[in-house]
């Protein structure tokens, strides 16, 4: 049986007079990818820095393998690896060295360190600029380095803050790739994220986040078979010859309708004068079934 | 055996920027050179020894004060701080680390005090002790950086507070000359900086002439530590904030 890795029930942050977290409850298994999506402000970030030991919790309980995270917290530390939200690489040190010293840093021999850096220096595709210090690296060769840094650790559980958050399609798909890897092995990795097309793509569990509360948390496919849709439609405005759909989501010049099955599509279509307005037809997302959870109101109270 | 490998993880982490960007190492070289052949050049022996023992308490308290301060300061700005936290790295770790790595900074006093102690044929057994003492001015001096600088709300200005800070501490009161040049009442004033009390007792350490009775100097010093070490453990914490 799988156990759990992450635990959280009720858990919330208060700043002053203000909850940057107010309720975040969800668990994740052990060898689980997990996303935490919502916009900026949901309260992703708080939760992964309470859950990093970093911050302590005004309200709730969490737990992180099985151990309590305000008790425990010692025990914790020495079993996960964080990547915070804005790090900024020290510019000084070279992709190998930052991997290498990071290591030993958190208890590794030198011989071993070594050896594990370059080998994430292969898997993170930073051969090229090995020599290079940070200052002549590129935004995404530093954040490659970041996110190298982290999972190079071998830690039980990983927390990485918005990792891919700028980065280039290459890059992204690197770091992806990388981590479905190392889910595979067994190690439990908790993404945030802001791009509901990353969740979808990478998550085995999504948490779906807004204003500081869970919204929903299940398998990014199980959360899209709850939309009453299939299909979304991107088009001119144009094209609609004034009918209207109480669903669509504006979008200025553009609209988007939602359409339940490849039927309605194709009704949908035959309603517009001209085809060449229909910019495109794609499945429903997470993206959709996070904007209907939280337009629907399903929000805990 | 484990934990002497974490600091010398931190410690190259933290340091490596000085060996990286040498220059810096160079002008602190010309800055202790010029101020000894200054001293030298107007001829006074006593000037000289002064000058040994506030290079190993000056030199350690703006290593404090103003370097490994700063190297937390920015280590919390980018996060890393965090990524620390959240990881075996502990904080008296992470602390003695971060002040190894600095330590390129102490070597140009250390050693520029050494040999002017060798030319002058001055008794060097006062520098083992004196250095005891520097470790505390170094403690302090990142305690009192850190007691300020954790508490702005614009982190990004943190040398612009730590250099001033260095200024005001080591060049305008009796350091480099002694605290017997100034007018009595002033010398019990002048206790009220910490680098003040230091001095004199490290003067005292070397048998040179102090401006007050050491008593003075323990209680200014005492009385530092006490505040600054309460005003930088409520706001120097390792997670759990």
């Amino acid at each position: 049986m799988t156990s759990v890795a992450i635990n959280t029930a009720e858990l919330g942050k208060r700043y002053g007079d203000t909850w940057g977290l107010k309720n975040s409850t969800f668990n994740i298994k052990q060898g689980e990818l997990a996303v935490l999506v919502g916009p900026n402000g949901a309260g992703k970030t708080t939760t992964v820095r309470i859950l990093a030991t970093f911050l302590r919790p005004s309200q709730g309980k969490a737990e992180v393998l099985g151990m309590d995270i305000v008790k425990d917290y010692k025990k914790i530390r020495s079993r996960i690896a964080y990547l915070p939200q804005g790090y900024g690489i020290n510019n000084n040190l070279t992709p190998l060295e930052s991997i290498k010293w990071t290591l030993v840093a958190r208890g590794s021999s030198l011989s071993e360190a070594k050896l594990r850096a370059k080998k994430w220096m292969e898997l993170m595709s930073l051969e090229d600029c090995k020599n290079r210090t940070g200052w002549t690296l590129s935004g995404g060769e530093k954040r490659k380095v970041a996110v190298g840094m982290t999972l190079a650790a071998d830690a039980d559980v990983v927390f990485l803050d918005e990792p891919t958050t700028g980065l280039d399609v290459e890059a992204r798909h690197i770091i992806w790739k990388i981590v479905r890897d190392i889910v595979t092995g067994g190690t439990t990795i908790l993404l945030t994220t802001h791009d509901m097309k990353e969740g979808e793509t990478i998550a085995d569990t999504a948490v779906l986040m807004n204003h500081g509360q869970t919204v929903n948390q299940n398998t990014p496919q199980s959360l899209i078979k709850t939309l009453p849709y299939e299909y979304r439609v991107t088009m001119k405005k144009e094209g609609l010859n004034g009918t209207t759909h109480p669903d669509a989501i504006d979008l200025g010049d553009r609209l988007i309708i939602y359409a339940e099955s490849d039927k309605k599509v194709r009704d949908l279509m035959a309603s517009f004068s001209d085809l060449s307005t229909v910019l495109s037809v794609n499945r429903v997302g997470l993206e959709d079934a996070y904007l209907h959870l939280v337009g629907k109101g399903e929000m805990p109270e | 055996m484990k934990q002497l490998k974490q600091i010398l993880g931190i410690a190259v982490l933290n340091g490596k920027w000085i060996l990286r960007q040498p220059l810096w190492l160079v002008q602190s070289v010309i800055a202790v050179l010029g101020m000894t052949i200054t001293l030298f050049a107007w001829g006074s022996n006593l000037a000289l020894n002064n000058l040994v023992v506030a290079y190993l308490i000056v030199g350690s308290w703006s290593l404090g004060l103003n370097i490994v301060a700063q190297t937390i300061g920015w280590n919390r700005v980018d996060h890393v701080y965090e990524s620390y936290v959240a990881s075996p790295i502990s904080l008296p770790i992470y602390f003695t680390g971060t002040i190894i790595g600095s330590m390129p900074f102490f070597s140009t006093h250390l050693t520029t005090a050494v040999v002017v102690s060798l030319l002058c044929r001055m008794d060097m057994t006062f520098i083992p002790i004196v250095l005891l003492l520097a470790l505390i001015a170094l403690i302090l001096g990142a305690f009192l950086s850190l007691s300020i600088i954790l508490r702005l709300k614009n982190p990004t200005n943190i040398s612009a507070i730590t250099n001033p800070l260095q200024t005001l501490t080591t060049i305008l009161p009796p350091i480099y000359y002694p605290l017997t040049f100034i007018h009595p009442p002033l010398r019990q004033l002048a206790m009220a900086l910490p680098t003040v009390p230091l001095m004199e007792i490290g003067r005292w350490l070397a048998s040179l002439p102090t401006g007050l009775n050491l008593a003075f100097s323990l209680v200014s010093l005492i009385s530092w530590i006490a505040i600054v070490t309460a005003l930088v453990a409520k706001k120097l914490k390792w997670g759990q904030e």
